[in-house]
């Protein structure tokens, strides 16, 4: 990698989630919550009726759990908060990233979507064959890309040919986190095209 | 390019997660071991105790009654206000204004990104491979960096597409007078998915 700072932190940042829409989500949640423990507790302390519940009333329900509940409710409950917890913890430890890839590049920080390398490959495997399209599916993922090919009935193709021209193409990206491909035919012809 | 605090993100989601399975963790245990649920009864009661003890002590004018009952409150509203400055945290740091100098008493320059973007669409209008583009400047303390946002044809090698794409900014780094950050996304869009893929070349 010969690029600067500036377009390395441009790239991680475009191939990595923010976590924006998790935060968001829960942080108008937690203002709401807020929000109506405040009012509830200023109604509580004017003497008023509560909206829902007054603090007193909650604080009540909350002693009372164990003893007023299932034990199979508490434990659905608990389990239901654990599910929550272990989504919001993955969100917060997991890599977030995205898929797209980083293409080598001299001057820019480029990246580029997964789908877009797919059927990027796709073509050049279709044109190392001359296949129609449709007859070659490509998938990308984190380390590998995966190009099955079906041939047309009849017609035996070389892995190798397929296998040099995706290569080739793959190089030619540069990408900065490098993939191995495998390219698979199909047992399944295509009825003559 | 946002300029949306993700380590604030990651260690926020990351606290709440370690609360909630704090407390989910605790409502199984108050469900399942009887030990536990006596332990939840008498901590949350003495907790209680401990609020109407405090609530009698620093006394105010009858409605309010207590000085611990308005730090209550005030505690409740500051967590409200927290919330709000972290959802006011999330993105923002689009410009207007890709560049700017002064020169003084002879006046400013500031080049708009809007200039760059009617550049970019003249060069890569009737592009075969690039069918829409969208051009946005970003502003952090880093400096401000251009965005240029590509919807490839289906099937299109993002290798050519980069070329034609570094090609361009060599001509606008020449023409702006000084290079700066550029971030490039070649994606798919609603015209890749619209748009046939190209037969022959």
């Amino acid at each position: 990698m010969s690029k600067d700072a500036a377009s390395r932190r441009l790239t991680r940042r475009e191939t990595h989630s923010s976590r924006a829409i998790p935060s968001i989500v829960t942080a108008s949640l937690l203002i709401a919550v807020f929000l109506w423990l405040t009012l509830e507790a200023v109604l509580w302390l004017l003497k008023d009726q509560p909206l829902l519940a007054s603090p007193a009333q909650l604080l009540e329900w909350l002693i009372g759990l164990p003893v007023n509940t299932t034990q199979a409710g508490m434990v659905a409950a608990g389990a239901g908060l654990g599910i929550l917890a272990l989504v919001l913890l993955g969100l917060a430890l997991g890599t977030g990233r995205r898929q797209r890839r980083a293409l080598g590049s001299e001057r820019a920080a480029v990246v580029v979507d997964h789908e877009v390398i797919a059927a990027a490959l796709s073509r050049t495997a279709r044109r190392a064959a001359g296949l129609a399209p449709g007859q070659v599916t490509t998938t990308v993922g984190g380390r590998s890309v995966r190009v099955q090919v079906r041939p047309t009935s009849g017609e035996p193709l070389v892995v190798e040919d397929i296998q040099a021209a995706v290569d080739g193409e793959l190089a030619a990206y540069a990408l900065e986190r490098p993939v191995r491909s495998t390219v698979q035919i199909l047992n399944e012809g295509a009825v003559g095209q | 390019m946002r300029n949306t605090n993700r380590a604030l993100n990651r260690l926020l989601l990351a606290i709440l997660g370690v609360i909630l399975l704090g407390a989910g963790a605790a409502l199984i245990a108050a469900g399942t071991l009887p030990g536990a649920a006596g332990f939840w009864e008498t901590t949350l009661s003495s907790a209680r105790e401990h609020v109407r003890n405090l609530a009698g002590t620093a006394p105010l004018p009858d409605p309010v009654r207590s000085w611990w009952l308005v730090l209550g409150i005030a505690v409740l509203l500051v967590g409200a206000v927290l919330g709000a400055v972290w959802l006011a945290s999330q993105g923002g740091g689009k410009t207007p204004r890709l560049a700017e100098r002064s020169e003084g008493s002879a006046g400013r320059t500031v080049v708009d990104a809007g200039l760059v973007s009617a550049a970019v669409k003249e060069a890569l209008n009737g592009h075969p491979d690039v069918l829409a583009t969208s051009v946005s400047a970003w502003e952090s303390r880093r400096g401000t960096a251009l965005r240029l946002r590509l919807e490839a044809r289906k099937g299109a090698s993002p290798r050519e597409i980069s070329n034609t794409v570094e090609q361009l900014l060599q001509e606008i780094d020449a023409w702006l007078g000084h290079p700066v950050p550029v971030l490039v996304r070649i994606t798919s869009g609603t015209r890749t998915q619209v748009s046939a893929a190209r037969r022959a070349r």
